[in-house]
Parts: C-alpha cells; sequence; structure tokens
C-alpha cells in the first residue's frame, strides 16, 4: 500500500529530529570553568565591528599570552534587551556595548566588572582614546569606582538636526526652534527616545538661563528636577502637534524619501543618511543647533557575570590599536573614540574645503583639519554639547512625563 | 505488568497527561513567575502598588481600552471580508479551494518586518497617509488569512444533508444561508476571533510602523516596560491584561458552550 | 454565470491586495538601494551579495537555524498536540474544561509576555540557552494551535470505528495508527503548517529564549541589522527567492495531486 506522503514525510522528520534531539543533549551541557576561560563572549550591535577581526583576535591573542580563545559573538538590537538578559537573568557575557546612558545605569546597579589592565609584555593601547572623551566619562565615576576602569569608548557622535537641504535653509535649522514652527507641520520626524529628546527640550526652554549664565548648560541638561521635568514636558506637548510621528529606526530612511524634511538624528546615522540620499537624489545636511545638544559614546564594558575578563581585556586592548579602529570605523560607518595620528591621516580628506579644530579630540596642534565635520564635530559645536547623566531616582517620573507626551491615543 | 502499562496507554485520557504536564511546566509556573514580579516591588518585598499604579494612571488604561477598540474593528472587518472569500472557497472544487487557501497564507511566511515595511511602501507609492486607516489596513493584512482559515475549513465540513433538507422545507437561498449555514459555522468564527482579537492588541511592530508611533496600542506599553526596566509594572500589567480577557471568555463559554464545543480552529 | 465572475474578482482584489507588499518586495529586489522604497537602477547585486557574510553574523546562517528550528518545532507541537488532542478529548467534562483553557493562555498571551516568562523559567532553572531553548519554547506557543486544529476533527469522528477496532483484536496502537490518525491527519497537516508559520516568524520569543552562545534566527538578524544600518537590503531577493520557490513547489505538488486523482 502506498504510503501518504506525509506519512513518508513524518517519516524523515523523525529520523532528523532524533540526531537533531542528540546535537541539542550535547550542546545544551554548561561548560566547565576550564574550557569557559577559552571562549569570549561578545554582544555586540549589528555591523558595528569588522567580523574578520574575529578570526584575527584568537592568533593575536595567542602570540601575545600563548592561550587559546574562541570568539562567540551575538548581536542585540536594542541595548535595553542587554540590560534586561543582564540584570534579570544573569548572562555572562564577557563584552558588551551599550550607549553611555546604560553604562552609567549599570555602573550604579553593580552590574559591571573592572578591566583587568594587566596585560604582562603586551603594549597597552587603552590610552589611545581621546582624553577628551576620557574626561567626559569621568562625570560617570561612582565612589570606589572609576569610570576608567570599567568602560572603554568604542564609537562616538553628536546629537543634532538631519535635514533636507532643499527644503529647509541651512539658517533655519541652527536653531531647535525650527522644530516648533508651525511651517514645518507634519514634516518633522523625533526620535522616540526620551533621553535625547529630554535634553533637546531641557536645553531649548532653558536657553535664556544658560545664556544668562544662572545655570550651566551641564547642569540644564543633568539636574532633573521635578521643575525641570514640568518645563520639559510643557515644551514637548507643544512640539506634539507639530511632528510626523515618532521614530525608533525608521527615521534616516523616510529622510531619504523626502518625505520629511527634518529629523532628530545621530551623527554616525547622519553621515549614513547624507550619502543614501544622494544616491537618489535627495540632498541631505546635518547640524547642531546653537543651543547646544549631546555627545553620546558607545562603550564596551565587562558585565558582571562574565567568565573571561582576562581575554576581554585584552580584546578591548586589541581594539584601540589605530589599524584595527580604523577597519571598524569603515565597516560600522561611525566616529572611533580612538584619538592617533594614523587616525587624522586616513581619515582626513583634502577635497574639503572647510576645516574644523579638533584639538580638543586629538591633542593640540589639530586646529585646522580636513575631515568630515559631522564625524568629527568641530570644537565650537562640542563647546554646546554635554554627556547626558542616568536620570536616575527621577527615572519612574520622567518615563511618566514621557508616557504623558506621547498621549495614549486619547489625550 | 505489562497489561498494566498496555491497559493505562490504551486508556485515551491518559495520553493528555504529557501534555498536560507540558502545559504546567513551560505555561503555569512562568506565569506564576510573572506573577511574582507583578506583586513585589524593585527590592522584593511584596506589594500591591503596581496594581494601584495602573488604576490610578489612566494612561495604560486608555491605551488598553483603544487597543481593544482597534481589535474590534479589525476583527469584524476580517469577518466581513474573511466569510465570503471563505464561502466561495468552500463552494469550489476541494484540490483549487486548498491551494487558494495555501496562497492566502503564503504571505506570512516573508517576515513580519519587511511585510510591514513594504506595507509603508505600498502607501508611499500609491501617495496614501499614514495613520489609522494604515494601521487597520495593516491589521487586517496580518490577521485575516487566520480568520478564512477556520471559517473555511468548517463550511467545507458542513453537511450537505442539512442544506438539502432545509431546501426541501422550502427555504430560499437566503433562507438557507441566514438559517442553516451561518449559525453552523460560528464555530469557526469563533476560532478566527480567538487568533485575531488578543494578538492585535499585543502586536507593537505594526502601530510603530504604519502610524509612525502616533497610536500607542498595549503590546508598546508592556514592551517599553520591560526594556525601561519597570519590570514589576509591566508584569502587573500583562496580568490584569489576562485577566480581563480571561473573564470576558469566560463569560462568553457560558454563553454558547456548546457551540464552543463544537468550535475549533480547523 | 455572473456570480462565478463576482466571485472569482472578489478572490482576485483580495489575493492581489494581499500580494501587493510581496510585490513591492520582489520589485525592488533588483536594485540596489540600502531603503526599500528607493529605486537606484536595476542590478542584480542583491541577489549575489545574500551569501556574504561573516561567519559570526550572516543572514544563510540565521535562515539556516530558522528553517530547523521551524521543522523541529513544528514536527514538535504536532505530536505533542494530536496525542494531547486525544487525550483532551476523552477527558471528564470538568477536567477537560480547565485544560482547555490552560491551553489558550499562550494563543491569548502578548509574546512578550510569553517570552519574558520563559526567560525567567529558564533562568530559575539554570538551563543555558540556545537551540533547545528556542525550540521549547516555539513549541509551547505552537502546539495550543496544533490543539485547536485536532480537536474539532475528533469531535466529529464517529468513536464506534475505533471500538469496532479494538473488539476485531486491534492493539491500541493498531487502532490509533490505521482508524484515528488517518481521520485526523488532515487537522494535523493544518496545525503543521500554522506551527510553522508562526514559528519562521517570531520574534520576542526568540529573543529572549537564544542564549549568549551566538545563535540567530532570521528575525533576529533582521531585527538587529535593522537598528543600526536600516533594513538589510539583502533581505528584498531573499524573501523573493524563497517566496517563488515555495510557490512553485505548491504548483507542482497541486499538479501531482491532480494527476493522481486522474
Amino acid at each position: 500500500m502506498r504510503k501518504h506522503w506525509s506519512t513518508r514525510f513524518l517519516n524523515i522528520l523523525t529520523a532528523c529530529l532524533f540526531a537533531g534531539l542528540l546535537v541539542l543533549a550535547v550542546g545544551s551541557c554548561k561548560q566547565s570553568d576550564e574550557s569557559r576561560k577559552k571562549v569570549l563572549k561578545i554582544y555586540n550591535w549589528a555591523d558595528y565591528i569588522d567580523e574578520d577581526l574575529l578570526t584575527e583576535f584568537p592568533k593575536w591573542y595567542k602570540e601575545q599570552t600563548g592561550e587559546d580563545v574562541k570568539i562567540v559573538y551575538q548581536v542585540f538590537d536594542m541595548p535595553e534587551v542587554m540590560y534586561t538578559k543582564v540584570a534579570m537573568g544573569k548572562e555572562d557575557f564577557d563584552l558588551a556595548c551599550p550607549t553611555q546612558y546604560l553604562i552609567e545605569k549599570m555602573l550604579k546597579n553593580d552590574l559591571l566588572l573592572p578591566l583587568d589592565k594587566n596585560f604582562d609584555k603586551t603594549t597597552n593601547y587603552l590610552g589611545a582614546i581621546s582624553p577628551f572623551l576620557r574626561e567626559r566619562m569621568d562625570a560617570f565615576s561612582v565612589p570606589g569606582k572609576k569610570a576608567e576602569d570599567y568602560t572603554v569608548p568604542y564609537m562616538w557622535g553628536t546629537s543634532g538636526i538631519l535635514y533636507n537641504t532643499d527644503k529647509i535653509t541651512k539658517e533655519e535649522v541652527q536653531s531647535w526652534a525650527c522644530l516648533w514652527n508651525p511651517k514645518n507641520k507634519g514634516k518633522i520626524l523625533m526620535k522616540d527616545h526620551y533621553w535625547d529628546v529630554y535634553n533637546m527640550a531641557a536645553t531649548y526652554g532653558f536657553y535664556d538661563e544658560i545664556t544668562s549664565g544662572k545655570r550651566t548648560r551641564y547642569a540644564v541638561s543633568n539636574d532633573h528636577t521635578d521643575a525641570d521635568i514640568a518645563m520639559v514636558e510643557q515644551q514637548l506637548k507643544a512640539l506634539r502637534p507639530n511632528l510626523a510621528g515618532w521614530e525608533a529606526d525608521f527615521g534616516k530612511e523616510m529622510m531619504t524619501k523626502g518625505e520629511v524634511w527634518m529629523n532628530y538624528a545621530w551623527s554616525g546615522d547622519a553621515v549614513w543618511a547624507i550619502d543614501e540620499a544622494k544616491t537618489v537624489g535627495v540632498n541631505l545636511d546635518y547640524v547642531v543647533p546653537q543651543e547646544g545638544s549631546n555627545i553620546w559614546f558607545d562603550g564596551w564594558v565587562i558585565p558582571k557575570y562574565a567568565g573571561n575578563v582576562k581575554a576581554a581585556s585584552y580584546f578591548l586592548n586589541y581594539l584601540c590599536q589605530s589599524d584595527i579602529a580604523l577597519r571598524n570605523m569603515d565597516i560600522s560607518g561611525y566616529c572611533s573614540a580612538v584619538a592617533t595620528p594614523e587616525i587624522i591621516e586616513a581619515q582626513s580628506d583634502s577635497t574639503l574645503t572647510e576645516t574644523v579644530n579638533l584639538s580638543y579630540f586629538f591633542g593640540p596642534g589639530n586646529g585646522a583639519l580636513k575631515i568630515n565635520g559631522i564625524q568629527y564635530p568641530d570644537s565650537s559645536v562640542v563647546e554646546r554639547c554635554v554627556l547626558l547623566h542616568d536620570f536616575l531616582d527621577q527615572n519612574d517620573k520622567v518615563l511618566e512625563m514621557w508616557s504623558r507626551v506621547k498621549g495614549n491615543n486619547v489625550n | 505488568m505489562q497489561q498494566k502499562i498496555s491497559s493505562f496507554i490504551g486508556r485515551r485520557r491518559n495520553w493528555s497527561i504529557p501534555y498536560v504536564l507540558f502545559l504546567g511546566f513551560f505555561v503555569v509556573v512562568p506565569m506564576l513567575l510573572i506573577a511574582y514580579y507583578a506583586f513585589t516591588n524593585d527590592e522584593g518585598n511584596f506589594t500591591l502598588a503596581n496594581i494601584r499604579k495602573f488604576w490610578v494612571h489612566p494612561e495604560a488604561m486608555n491605551t488598553f481600552i483603544y487597543s481593544v477598540v482597534v481589535a474590534l474593528i479589525t476583527t469584524v472587518l476580517c469577518i466581513l471580508i474573511g466569510y465570503p472569500a471563505a464561502y466561495i472557497l468552500s463552494k469550489m472544487e476541494a484540490r483549487k479551494a486548498r491551494l487558494l487557501v495555501i496562497l492566502f497564507i503564503l504571505p506570512m511566511w516573508v517576515n513580519f518586518l519587511i511585510r510591514t515595511l513594504a506595507t509603508v511602501a505600498l502607501f508611499d507609492f500609491l501617495k496614501l497617509p499614514l495613520g489609522e486607516g494604515a494601521l487597520i489596513f495593516g491589521m487586517v493584512y496580518n490577521f485575516l488569512p487566520f480568520m478564512i482559515y477556520p471559517i473555511y475549513n468548517i463550511l467545507q465540513k458542513t453537511d450537505q444533508n442539512l442544506i438539502e433538507a432545509a431546501q426541501d422545507l422550502g427555504a430560499n437561498p437566503r433562507q438557507v444561508f441566514l438559517k442553516t449555514v451561518l449559525p453552523l459555522s460560528v464555530p469557526g468564527i469563533m476560532s478566527g476571533v480567538i487568533m485575531v482579537f488578543m494578538p492585535v492588541i499585543s502586536t507593537f511592530a505594526i502601530a510603530e510602523l504604519l502610524t509612525i508611533n502616533n497610536i500607542k496600542l498595549f503590546g508598546t506599553t508592556l514592551q517599553e516596560n520591560i526594556y525601561n526596566g519597570t519590570w514589576n509594572y509591566g508584569a502587573a500589567l500583562s496580568l490584569l491584561m489576562l485577566l480581563m480577557i480571561g473573564l470576558t471568555a469566560l463569560l462568553n463559554r457560558d454563553g454558547n458552550s456548546k457551540a464552543a464545543e463544537e468550535g475549533g480552529l480547523i | 454565470m455572473i456570480r462565478r465572475l463576482l466571485s472569482s474578482s472578489y478572490l482576485g482584489i483580495l489575493l492581489l491586495m494581499l500580494y501587493a507588499p510581496i510585490l513591492i518586495i520582489i520589485v525592488f529586489s533588483f536594485t540596489e538601494a540600502k531603503v526599500l522604497g528607493n529605486w537606484t537602477g536595476f542590478s542584480f547585486k542583491l541577489y549575489t551579495s545574500i551569501f556574504r557574510g561573516g561567519v559570526h553574523h550572516s543572514l544563510t546562517g540565521a535562515l539556516w537555524n530558522t528553517l530547523i528550528i521551524g521543522l523541529v518545532a513544528a514536527f514538535g507541537s504536532t505530536i505533542l498536540g494530536t496525542m494531547a488532542a486525544i487525550g483532551i478529548h476523552n477527558l471528564q467534562p470538568r477536567a477537560q474544561k480547565a485544560v482547555k483553557m490552560v491551553n489558550t493562555i499562550p494563543i491569548l498571551n502578548p509574546d512578550i509576555i510569553t517570552a519574558i516568562s520563559l526567560f525567567l523559567l529558564f533562568i530559575s532553572l539554570g538551563i543555558s540557552q540556545g537551540y533547545a531553548t528556542v525550540i521549547l519554547a516555539h513549541i509551547t506557543f505552537c502546539t495550543p494551535y496544533v490543539v485547536l486544529s485536532v480537536l474539532p476533527r475528533l469531535r466529529r469522528m464517529n468513536t464506534n470505528l475505533y471500538e469496532a477496532a479494538l473488539d476485531l483484536g486491534a492493539t491500541p496502537f493498531l487502532a490509533v495508527r490505521k482508524i484515528l490518525l488517518p481521520e485526523l491527519r488532515p487537522g494535523m497537516i493544518s496545525g503543521f503548517i500554522l506551527a510553522f508559520t508562526l514559528s519562521i516568524d517570531d520574534f520576542v520569543v526568540t529573543l529572549f529564549t537564544i542564549g549568549n552562545e551566538g545563535l540567530e534566527t532570521l528575525s533576529t538578524y533582521i531585527y538587529a541589522d535593522a537598528r543600526r544600518g536600516g533594513l538589510t537590503p539583502e533581505l528584498r531577493p531573499l524573501s523573493a527567492i524563497i517566496f517563488v520557490v515555495v510557490l512553485i513547489l505548491l504548483l507542482i505538488i497541486n499538479q501531482r495531486a491532480a494527476k493522481r486523482k486522474l
């Protein structure tokens, strides 16, 4: 009697199932301590690192220490997922690359381990990270834990406005006010990210306090008092009717289509968008408004439950070499935190007409470099940017405010 | 001994034991863990604050009610659009009909995100605005196959004798449909409703992309709470939601228990 | 005559609407633009670059995992669900109602809650996450659909046939294989297809049970890429290829079934 095709299918599947279960059983066994030291688990954004490095590093590691290591690489879509997995699930990643606000949160909540900077005979490249970032980062330090010991900045940038040059003039975009301008109604996309948006609203709303000297920019962005939160809420509620919507990742894509004219964007995304838009004939540009904005960085950290701190530290050391940093910049399109002359040389573009003052980043003597000013902002831009702090105790209040601003479809 | 084992397996109701154990382990216990988070605060102490927060702050409630309305509209539209399609399919030659039913399911095999982005591109192409209309379209688009499938199957199984009997008794085609076919197909509709209604409330990507985050569905609220670290509140919200839906389902079941028992997916 | 025309056009319009976005994906797979909806000229480049991608984060690797997980999970849920349906069907009414209610929980639960609850379960048991946990998680949310597919078939079945087989000397196993399963087969196939469809498209549950050993499915790959550099352009030709292949397979199976009938 002929077997029904489904019976045959099921038979084949049974065989596969048993084979699969065997593989699973073997694979699910937890590793021993020793074998764990031979593995390096990295948790990173997608397309954020040159993957060839993942095969080259073990060789370098063997040369430097004589030990074997195998890299296990996992990508996350949002660093909040990483935070949930580490905090709630005690996942044993050795390295993760969150944005600095999460780094601070993790440091304060005791979720990080310090780097093991004892590199034996290997050169310590960690000093190549720009002192500019290292200084700013110190603000995160907790008593007894210096931020510099717990994180190595990877890529950095600014936040600002990505705008369509055919529809919006350069003068208009110099102030955040253009977002509140009713003539741009329905053509603006805001980031669905309460950190950056809070800062924008606070900086814009309290600009008179900044110019009069009543409060520093840093204080305006990071005080988070109840009065501040109320002001931000007021500003954002006034902004909301002017927006086309809030986006989390597809804003830069919509900009390249020319459907919206302005988007709150991060500098790395802006570079991507400008390039892509050019291929379809749309002209975009990026600017950090005069009132001010923020600097952000993504940094490598070693989560609390890591199993191989040594290899993790060596990896971070490895990443700080100039040629490696350049490769990562190439692949990701973002701006590396490493500040060495080799980087200057590789990134300089003699066809550019304007020069950028980057002494703050690369050290004295670099006051007039021909480098992309969006990736490497001029010192005048950086002067009006601050590094943002975690909201700490005010976090719940800010979230509630954010929820009220975004609305609940009824009001 | 072998006799005992043999008769134990022979008792068909014992076949449910593996699944009952599975459910207990993979559904009930995890839900208890969620309940644990719902009733504790950051330090791990028992508290009812999370539940209270829901009643005190209307945002989550408003979002939930709005999501329910969207789900209702989507479900009704799926029934209105899907029923005729299923009916037509059930009248076709079985082989052809089966092929077409699979054709209705096939778009589901293209990944959800790209499907939704393609819908956005479609709207751009047709110069239609994104917003509530797009949201409903996107929802119906994603869940229509889940409504067509069960209705088609139950219409197919409808006993021809009953229809013929109705015709013999003098009913015209319209009466045959309204009084015979439609009532018999209600279980299929109920299956479709189960598979469409709740998932609509819980989906967040569609609202995010097709309304540029202007409309927030309950699924987004849950996701936000989990991702922003306020797990306790998120857990409480999900428990409350489950409770509310569960209660309505329970009341419904008692109402038409026979029909519900007859019902099923396929 | 007119009714037939109307019926066909109704189905036709519906299918057209359902496939319009798919058509867009296919059309835009022939251009190099990174953003879906931008056209930068005709090009096959994306088709050739599907298979690029390192060892660690590759589209084809993710696709392969998705298929395996989908098939194993669908298969597992079908077996478990069918057995369960047979068992549930024969339970006392009160027990039956209780089990059915718990069975519906995974369908009603938002998937992020299923994801977090299973995540909590696995970590509190110290189970290292990976293939096994993902498949178990998928079976958890797929089996209820299979149960709901098979149960009605049982209700409509003539139970006497099974009893008759037993009376004639068949062992319970034989009776199940020869009498019960053929009756349930359509329900099982529907359940299988449904389970497979749900499994390959799942994102959140997979995300939280995927562990940290580098496992990726198509969904996690796509979402991870979408956050950084926009939706992977290679996804368009990949979807187009998968779609066309499945369509052709369907037509072939359909033709063969027709031939057999004749």
